[in-house]
């Protein structure tokens, strides 16, 4: 009897050593396992460069008064171009090289072996069949570009005058869905043509992103005036390679720009506003119904 | 806005636009909110896991309902996560942590440490950068009480080892908090380390004197003057969080810290079973900790979640996490004499991972530190522990037997019967001390006469307002009996008080009428009763206590009594028959047995001070256990 509940006893012994073994031999494991999966994976992304300690930056226009300036060798400041290098910066990348590449191919992602396109892109979905947009940097509400003086306060007012706009852009989409011209808008490939248009006379008013809009009435505050913006929730993103693996890092990257308020500091150094929600709802909101 | 031509014939008439703009979006989040926890909790998942896969399926990464560039739901979601650290915080019970500090600073310090370490390290072996790694151990240190209420539902409450696991939140989530304050505040601007450590300094320091010491004063006087009004003390509770919150990021602390501080700031003035928790565990539990809940879903990507990397941080995450917290309640439970049950609960309570964890999560996510990798599998660690918990304290609460659970102490739920509420103000003033001392609540009950109220109403908003005075937040209620002694002592059986006070109009009552009552309700436990007359204070002053010849009972419930109110020792007096009275000052309390009835009958109604009678003959009451 003794030796029998001796033996059942061993038994229970032996159960749980072995229950622990296995235990520890399980989480030994996992941790095998996860470990090899991270495989050494950074907590916010791993950024790669398609050349070593540089980052390739393509946009579509240089110099674009406040967000880009100088020239395309030698850019001189902007708030892309400074955002693209504070990108760089916490990369851990010491140069930021810049190309310029069509707005066309850019959302077509076409990028120029660019490991991104930063270029006033706005995010549709239509674009992200074609490229990976990062989190949005800045909200860019369609803007109503005019010559001081000249009030647009509703959709009725804005019907009757003459527009330029840039072809092929959301811009495009948000004056001939929301708008609707009585005559038909000037379509022109860059914006510079479409401020000339504007400056001569030609047309009453231009399209372009708000932000946009406001760093030209700052910078000319006697040749154009923001007169109303459109709703909307668009924003503007980095675009990416379809498919980027640089994506996560590029989006963390733009959270802690964002976190540590380098955005809104370059937001005010060169578009010279706060991009902040509140200076946006400061420019009035374009009456759409009666 | 794009029409849509739904009519046929009729479509050059009628023009439907597609759905968008505000309603839309908050039709969208309230299904979720609605369906989201209903079909989930069918296949035996936590409801929380339906709100994080409705984020998903109406977010940018699902239907694209709501898309990446949304700033409304992100928004809600803030105040729904500033939300739940603020509940986190207020319902916690302080007292516990006071009443167990050795062994919850022991756990608290041990399952705190562990985590973190184990976490840590898991950064640093990944080869992440020290603010991540640190943020990673500190996220997965703290713990909430998911599976609380199953283990206070089954009479576990005020076991040492739950009482333990409660009072070691309040450590943990500090903890958490104050690393989370640390990491974001280094996070980067390029400041030196020192800048940093003073900047986080500062800033605590004033937050915790803004939270701890300006907040307590501004809630109570602020429900003393709007306290009848429901409505505004809700909105008190809400400004005084978000106040707290504005603080904290003026330091460049995460709001969330601010919202906890609150929420220990106004614990005490904001019992769990009172009417204002009701309504702010309502509005959270209904709205706002839900919407935070959806808009972290929102992040939630299936597409990530199956990438082997967020499976190994998953795997990496659970095992640190878990792997700590075993340890450590197994450890603590061996330096603490726990049972194995006992040892269980200790694991099961701070095994899963929610509210603080989550937060920590998002503003890592928000600084930039953490990729969505990270929070996904965050996200599958929450998802874990949770079933862990749930699994783990089920079969815990299971191992203790009837005998090894321990009443609720003697303020957890006071009762306290008035008939005329005039003379209630003395009555409701000793309850809400007796009360606040434990973190229990007061209820109010009316009691009217047999023959008929002569207005009801009237009565009951001078007792409302009576009680918002002395600080009740309690449910006011109304019931007909015989007297107020019995109308008091049934509801107090009926709501299960653990102590019932009643508002003695002069004279204390008959022993015949006590008989009676405890007749009536022989089959049940009569809860303990005190019987208080005379003039409320705002201080109170000297306590005495006579000789209390009616029974051990009714004498130790006496000491309980005075020993709550009393800020220091109690007076014992010699003899009954002296001119005792004549002591009596404005704010001073006295404790008279019932037998003492001539003299206290020979005391004048407007006599100054306090005099309290305890009933506890034959009633089981938990005096003793506080």
């Amino acid at each position: 009897m003794r030796q029998r509940a001796r033996r059942i006893e061993c038994a229970s012994v032996n159960a749980a050593t072995l229950c622990r073994s296995a235990s520890v031999a399980v989480v030994s494991v996992v941790l095998a396992c996860s470990l090899a999966a991270c495989g050494g994976g950074d907590a916010a992304g791993t950024f790669t460069p398609r050349i070593p300690g540089t980052l390739s930056v393509a946009t579509a226009e240089v110099p674009d008064p406040g967000f880009w300036l100088g020239t395309v060798r030698h850019p001189s400041g902007g708030f892309e171009y400074e955002l693209a290098r504070a990108m760089a910066t916490h990369f851990g990348l010491a140069k930021v090289r810049v190309s310029v590449v069509p707005f066309a191919d850019l959302v077509a992602g076409k990028l120029g072996g660019a490991d991104l396109a930063i270029s006033d892109i706005t995010v549709t979905s239509a674009r992200a069949e074609h490229v990976s947009f990062s989190s949005p940097y800045l909200d860019a509400p369609p803007a109503i570009l005019v010559r001081p003086g000249l009030q647009v306060p509703d959709v009725n007012t804005a019907e009757g005058l003459r527009w330029a706009v840039q072809q092929g852009t959301t811009l495009q989409s948000a004056l001939e869905q929301t708008i609707r011209p009585s005559s038909a808008p000037l379509l022109v490939h860059h914006q510079r043509e479409a401020l000339h248009a504007l400056r001569s006379g030609r047309v009453d008013a231009v399209m372009l992103d708000l932000p946009v809009a406001l760093a030209y009435a700052r910078e000319s505050p006697q040749t154009y005036s923001v007169a109303a913006q459109l709703p909307s929730e668009a924003v503007l993103a980095a675009a990416l390679p379809k498919g980027s693996e640089n994506l996560e890092a590029v989006d963390s990257a733009l959270r802690a720009l964002n976190a540590d308020g380098t955005i809104e500091r370059l937001g005010r150094e060169w578009l010279h506003t706060d991009v902040s929600e509140d200076a946006i709802e400061q420019v009035p909101a374009l009456r759409t119904e009666e | 806005m794009t029409p849509v031509h739904a009519f046929g014939p009729l479509a050059s008439i009628v023009e439907l636009s597609s759905p968008k703009g505000a309603p839309w979006e908050f039709l969208v989040i309230f299904a979720v909110l609605l369906l989201g926890p209903v079909v989930i909790e069918r296949a035996r998942v936590p409801g929380i896991v339906g709100l994080l896969l409705g984020g998903y399926v109406i977010g940018p990464h699902g239907l694209g309902v709501i898309g990446s560039g949304n700033t409304t739901v992100p928004d809600l979601g803030q105040l729904g996560l500033l939300y739940l650290m603020f509940v986190a915080g207020v319902e916690l019970d302080l007292n516990l942590l006071r009443r167990h500090l050795r062994a919850a600073v022991t756990f608290g310090l041990m399952t705190f440490a562990l985590p973190m370490l184990f976490g840590t390290i898991v950064g640093v072996t990944l080869g992440w950068e020290a603010a991540a790694a640190i943020l990673l151990g500190s996220l997965l240190a703290s713990h909430t009480l998911i599976t609380y209420p199953t283990v206070r539902d089954a009479g576990l409450a005020s076991d040492p080892s739950v009482a333990t696991v409660v009072g070691s939140t309040v450590l943990t989530d500090t903890l958490t908090l104050v690393v989370l304050a640390a990491v974001a505040g280094s996070v980067g601007g390029g400041r030196s380390t020192l800048d940093v450590a003073v900047q986080v300094t500062v800033g605590l320091t004033v937050l915790i004197v803004f939270s701890l010491g300006v907040l307590p004063v501004l809630g109570a006087w602020a429900f003393r003057v709007f306290g009848a009004e429901r409505s505004v003390r809700y909105v008190v509770a809400i400004t005084a969080f978000l106040a707290a919150a504005t603080v904290a990021e003026l330091f460049g602390i995460e709001g969330i810290v601010g919202a906890f501080f609150a929420g220990l700031a106004l614990n005490r003035l904001v019992p769990n079973e009172g009417q204002l928790m009701d309504r702010i565990s309502f509005f959270g539990g209904a709205v706002f900790i839900p919407v935070f809940l959806v808009s972290v879903g929102l992040i939630l990507n299936p597409a990530v979640i199956a990438e082997p990397e967020t499976l190994g941080f998953a795997g990496l995450f659970i095992v640190a996490c878990l792997g700590g917290k075993l340890i450590a309640a197994t450890v603590s439970a061996r330096l603490l004499g726990f049972s194995r049950p006992q040892a269980a609960l200790l694991f099961s309570l701070s095994a899963a991972q929610a509210a603080a964890t989550l937060a920590a999560t998002v503003v890592g996510f928000q600084l930039g530190l953490f990729s969505s990798a990270v929070v996904n599998a965050v996200l599958l660690l929450i998802f874990v522990s949770v079933l862990v918990s749930t699994i783990t304290a089920t079969r815990a609460v299971r191992g203790f037997t009837a005998r090894e659970r321990v009443p609720l102490p003697l303020g957890a739920r006071v009762v306290v019967g008035v008939g005329d509420a005039a003379l209630a103000r003395a009555a409701l003033s000793i309850a809400v001390r007796v009360a606040r001392a434990d973190g229990g609540v007061v209820h109010p009950v009316l009691v009217l006469g047999q023959a008929g109220p002569a207005a009801p109403k009237t009565a009951r908003e001078r007792l409302a307002s009576a009680a918002a005075a002395a600080g009740v937040d309690g449910a006011i209620s109304t019931i007909v009996d015989r007297s107020v002694l019995s109308g008091a002592v049934h509801a107090g059986v009926a709501a299960e008080a653990t102590l019932v006070v009643v508002a003695d109009p002069g004279g204390g009552f008959p022993t015949a009428a006590v008989a009676a009552v405890e007749r009536d309700v022989a089959d049940a436990d009569i809860p303990p009763v005190a019987l208080v007359r005379g003039q409320a204070a705002t201080r109170l002053g000297v306590v005495r206590t006579l000789p209390n010849g009616a029974g051990e009972n009714s004498a130790t419930l006496a000491t309980e009594l005075a020993r709550r109110l009393a800020r220091g020792s109690t007076h014992q007096l010699e003899d009954v028959g002296s001119d005792w009275s004549s002591l009596l000052a404005p704010g001073d309390v006295t404790f008279v047995p019932a037998g003492a009835g001539e003299e206290l009958s020979a005391i004048p109604a407007d006599a100054p001070g306090i005099i309290i009678t305890t009933l506890s003959e034959g009633v089981s009451h938990q005096a003793g256990r506080a």
